[in-house]
């Protein structure tokens, strides 16, 4: 896995499971010429943004994922398929939203929302561990 | 372009007709309404045909809307509801829907979709004016 360096110094990882259309909008939001890094730092947060349609045949996969970044990982919902399965809540194959899988700390409205949802959201998360 | 951000409704003009949440594609929006007995405005009207006491006019009934519902969570934001209410109703509120901790919070009632519909009647009177 990739971890993305959102601020430059270490304070938040990001790493994006870009499952679908809505992964266009969250990879826009990642600051030009932030270091990717291979593993979690020391003191770091990790972030797991699941962006885009869940299908039950990747869904075994996404939760090992964000559960290999251990127990204080910060999970985020980017749009309407990662909350509930979207326009595809019906749908016999399309997991009916991340929390299914794993507890989910943010819901981020829209199909799709807006980059600057996520760049606020994780501003937001910064500050606040800085303040703690 | 009009920003496909959040839907406001204007509770006034709703007539809980459903029509939004029927055309609806993925069924996000939820209404609950009963119906009520309007008094005859005029009790001569109806006076002689069958049906009506002779004492007053035909009763009317309307819709009265209970609760109001869009699952943002659902949501695709394609405006259709919007397109097809036939008494403007719902209008694009120009900002995006605010991220929340809880899914449940993703769920906006009628108060909450509500929200700046107050003013934009007074500013909408005002330019009448």
């Amino acid at each position: 896995m990739q971890f993305v360096d959102w601020f430059g110094d270490g304070s938040i990882v990001v790493v994006d499971l870009a499952l679908a259309c809505c992964a266009v909008e969250s990879e826009f939001a990642v600051p030009e010429g932030a270091p990717v890094l291979d593993d979690v730092p020391t003191g770091s947060l990790p972030v797991a943004i699941v962006s885009g349609t869940l299908t039950d045949a990747v869904s075994g996969l996404v939760r090992d994922r964000i559960q290999s970044l251990g127990p204080n990982v910060h999970v985020v919902s980017f749009g309407a398929c990662a909350a509930a399965g979207g326009p595809y809540w019906d749908s016999y194959s399309v997991t009916k939203g991340v929390d299914q899988l794993v507890h989910v700390d943010h819901y981020i409205a829209g199909c799709p929302p807006p980059p600057s949802a996520l760049t606020s959201h994780l501003e937001s998360l910064r500050s606040a561990r800085g303040s703690s | 372009m009009t920003t496909h951000g959040r839907i406001r409704l204007i509770e006034d003009r709703c007539t809980s007709c459903m029509i939004c949440v029927r055309e609806c594609p993925t069924w996000c929006i939820h209404i609950e309404a009963h119906s009520e007995e309007l008094p005859p405005t005029t009790p001569e009207a109806g006076l002689g045909r069958p049906g009506v006491h002779p004492s007053r006019g035909r009763e009317r009934r309307h819709n009265v809307l209970d609760s109001f519902d869009i699952d943002w969570s659902l949501c695709m934001y394609c405006g259709i509801c919007i397109e097809e209410c036939p008494f403007d109703a719902l209008e694009w509120a120009g900002e995006h829907v605010a991220g929340t901790d809880s899914r449940a919070g993703l769920v906006h009632d009628r108060h909450t979709l509500g929200e700046g519909a107050a003013e934009r009647g007074q500013r909408g009177q005002r330019e009448i004016e």
